[in-house]
């Protein structure tokens, strides 16, 4: 109990201390600064490494302490952030980049390219758990000439460096800081951006102060210099039920809202809801790499049996998915409206004369039979998720309705991570969450079927594509390559999209000016507290 | 010195429950992108690639060195992942321990005494409803009652000495049921005997006959009860721990299994072994305090 009371008291004092804002930063910004919000994280952080986890909650945290060479734009474009230009060579291999000057890290050393060379050095030694790991496998070589210019070579050309180079992940570290803890940095994260560690209290919160130096945000904001909400703090609530309840008691300023609690919390003034579309979709797959789903005319008769808009409308309520049409989410640079016309709409009547056509006679019940006259009960691995749950009924009534007897697997993720490389399933139900259309090379390569590729798809056709793809610099010339890879997967049909998460986020009316990305989520920097 | 084999039988019994448990730690920690190369790299890393009984040796040979290994998701060690964890999962066994035990103790006392009347079936309806209503249930009730409706408490975390109680008290109501329950009985049976008649005849005044006569050699049955129920808090409280957000050994347990990192679901599934021992240990000693009668040779 006393330890509690200290605590207690403890924090009672930080907020008194912190609730006044620092002199030099009102006078900048005027009193719009000041103030904590607060989010929910269903788990710690694990570790601050920035790049030894693919945590999410790290991932985010990432963003607002470290700051990568290049940002995303709204329009999906890539920019300079701590770069301020950068030029290709001629053979697509090398990038120079010229290294924005003048900025500091937040424990006061100077950002130059040392740094930079430093930071990626660092990834390619330790970064195996890091998702961008594999990316600075290809790189051959980095120099850094003088303070303000960074070379890259590349040991052949990689379209998506600029993606990998502009998430949280990719940031800089300072390399006194790194240093001055003898490399152990998975609670001593030193970088450039907007907000500075300020404590991080294991299973509780994680909470971050301000940086009142930091002048370089991206365009995009009307506020080009320090963020004004003066502290953030992440709080661990593991418990969805818990994590609402805190939203009603004013604990938590920001909660991504279920299907059940959109019309409530739409109603409801104090809180503003906004919208955003996830990087990513989910997919009906089938196990591709042995009978009978190895036959691509086999996977388009079941893909015609999927009913998408009873799914989106029956356990989303019509607001939390949009249906997918094509491998490529919308939301993601190489989605083309024109590829509708090649999607495997609902059609149960061409499902069943397809399955026919296969010799999957219908018995006395209505129960398919395989050719050879032994029971067709296919089976789907999902997640134990509470969507993949309902989804995969659903599925199950579908395919019922064609005479398909589909049987339901659900394992806990972990556990299907590891099944899946076994090619035990014969369905897949699950989603891909990444921001590029290279998304090919980790979900339906040759490369990943032992891996990530849970449809255990290779394809020498694809495979071409996905190459091409990868190493085409020219934006036109690339997108058309994508067009025709998307196009070519719908035929052969590894996948059946379903739908694209659409997440709806009630936040707090206390805050004000917060930014609506395109998609992925919200913008804090203009934001201040009423 | 039992103490030794049942530990050892403990390591051996997690060791191989995590063979089993479908899963693998480098791929759930690698992540739904990575490639082969990197997960194998992962596997090297975390030892994974060596036969299970090299495993379980090199596990062994760290114990015995006094060491739990290094959790696989932090890099941290797990002796000090968990003592990060420990004075929590402390506070909130010691108050829901008192409390439960404060509360059934004196509704089993009061059910006993006026046996067959009201008070009774008031006490032991209560009791029954306490055993009857699962403890996450309550737990959400709690929120909803204390937190949302009338703001007296808050919903998550640790901060204030004000957010242990909704999570210490939803912990005690079905231990306080047990409690009332067999305090009532063993008091019934104790109230008959003829050195309570003997008391009162001394003219000893009634609440003396009760309280400190009667009760204490009640509590035997009792105190064996608090010393298990102290002993599955200590290893944390899952399922509470959870829905509070409270940051204990609990639900450093929980994450740990999702996560598949073994280090850390061994060192808490020991220390819920040692927690037992130990206050196993402290109820016999409580046993020969309550009733001299009890030596230990």
């Amino acid at each position: 109990m006393r330890r509690s009371l200290i605590a207690g008291l403890v924090l009672l004092f930080t907020a008194c201390t912190t609730a006044a804002p620092s002199p030099g930063a009102s006078a900048s910004s005027g009193s719009k600064v000041g103030g904590m919000v607060t989010f929910a994280a269903i788990t710690d952080p694990e570790t601050l490494d920035l790049h030894q986890t693919s945590n999410p909650v790290a991932s985010t945290i990432f963003g607002y302490i470290y700051e990568p060479l290049v940002y995303q734009d709204l329009d999906n474009s890539y920019k300079g952030l701590l770069a301020e230009s950068w030029t290709v060579s001629p053979d697509n291999k090398t990038i120079t980049f010229a290294l924005r000057k003048g900025i500091t890290f937040t424990d006061g050393s100077p950002f130059n390219a040392a740094a930079v060379k430093f930071t990626y050095e660092r990834l390619q030694r330790v970064g195996a758990k890091s998702p961008i790991f594999e990316t600075f496998k290809s790189v051959a070589k980095m120099d850094a000439p003088n303070d303000s210019t960074f070379v890259l070579t590349l040991s052949e050309p990689y379209a998506p460096i600029f993606h990998d180079l502009a998430v949280s992940y990719a940031g800089i570290l300072s390399p006194s800081a790194v240093q001055a803890v003898a490399d152990k940095i998975d609670r001593a994260a030193v970088g450039t951006g907007e907000y500075k560690l300020k404590e991080w209290q294991t299973g509780q919160q994680v909470t971050l102060e301000r940086n009142e130096k930091y002048d370089h945000a991206p365009a995009f904001y009307k506020n080009r210099g320090a963020a004004f909400i003066q502290q953030i703090r992440y709080k661990v609530i593991p418990d969805p039920a818990t994590q609402l309840a805190a939203l009603e008691a004013g604990e938590i300023d920001q909660l991504g809202l279920q299907a059940k609690d959109i019309a409530k919390y739409g109603a409801d003034k104090r809180f503003a809801i906004f919208d955003s579309f996830a990087y990513g979709l989910t997919y009906l797959g089938f196990d591709a790499a042995r009978p009978p789903f190895d036959d691509a005319r086999l996977r388009t008769a079941l893909s015609r049996a999927v009913n998408k808009d009873e799914i989106v409308q029956t356990v989303f309520g019509g607001t939390l998915a949009k249906i997918a049409c094509c491998p490529i989410a919308p939301s993601i640079q190489g989605y083309d409206e024109k590829l509708k016309q090649y999607e495997l709409k609902y059609d149960p009547a061409a499902a069943k004369s397809g399955l026919e056509a296969l010799g999957y006679k219908a018995s006395a019940d209505g129960t398919r039979t395989k050719p050879d006259g032994t029971a067709f009960k296919p089976v789907l691995y999902t997640t134990t998720s509470s969507d993949h749950t309902k989804i995969s009924t659903l599925i199950q009534a579908q395919l019922k309705a064609v005479g398909v007897d589909l049987q339901v697997k659900q394992l806990e993720s972990a556990a299907l991570l590891a099944a899946t490389p076994r090619a035990e399933h014969d369905l897949y139900l699950n989603g891909y969450s990444w921001n590029e259309p290279d998304m090919f090379s980790l979900f339906l390569s040759c490369d990943r079927v032992k891996t990530s590729n849970r449809v255990l798809f290779c394809d020498q056709t694809l495979e071409a594509m996905i190459k091409a793809g990868r190493t085409e610099l020219d934006q036109a010339k690339r997108m058309q390559i994508y067009f025709d890879a998307q196009k070519y997967t719908m035929q052969q049909a590894p996948w059946q999209p379903l739908y694209m998460p659409v997440s709806k986020t009630a936040v707090s009316a206390r805050v004000a000016d917060l930014k609506q990305g395109q998609a992925g989520g919200l913008l804090w920097h203009d934001a201040y507290l009423k | 010195m039992l103490a030794i084999p049942v530990l050892l039988g403990v390591s051996v019994g997690v060791f191989l429950m995590i063979a089993f448990i479908p899963g693998d730690p480098a791929t759930a920690l690698a992540g739904d992108t990575a490639s082969p190369d990197a997960v194998a790299r992962i596997r090297v890393e975390l030892g994974l690639d060596q036969p299970l009984p090299v495993q379980y040796l090199r596990f062994l040979e760290r114990l015995a060195h006094g060491s739990l290994g290094t959790s696989i998701r932090t890099h941290r060690d797990v002796t000090v992942e968990i003592l990060d964890r420990l004075p929590y999962t402390l506070e909130l066994a010691l108050v829901a321990v008192l409390f439960s035990t404060t509360l059934g103790v004196s509704l089993g006392v009061i059910a006993a005494v006026n046996r067959g009347r009201a008070a009774d079936l008031v006490t032991m309806g209560i009791a029954m409803v306490g055993l009857s209503v699962p403890t996450f249930f309550l737990a959400l009730i709690g929120i909803v009652v204390f937190s949302l409706k009338l703001h007296w408490l808050p919903v998550t975390g640790a901060a204030t000495i004000a957010s242990v109680i909704l999570p210490a008290v939803s912990l005690s109501l079905h231990s306080a049921a047990v409690k009332a329950r067999i305090t009532r009985s063993s008091m019934l049976e104790i109230l008959g005997q003829d050195y309570l008649r003997t008391a009162r005849a001394k003219g000893l005044r009634e609440e003396a006959v009760i309280w400190r006569h009667a009760l204490r050699n009640a509590l035997i049955p009792v105190s064996t009860i608090v010393g298990l129920q102290f002993g599955s808090l200590l290893g944390g409280a899952f399922i509470i721990e959870t829905i509070f957000g409270w940051p204990g050994v609990g639900l450093l347990a929980v994450q740990a299994i999702f996560n598949r990192d073994f280090p850390v679901i061994q060192g808490t599934v020991l220390l819920v072994a040692v927690a037992y021992l130990v206050t196993n240990l402290v109820v016999d000693l409580l046993y020969a305090w309550l009733d001299p009668r009890i030596r230990y040779a």
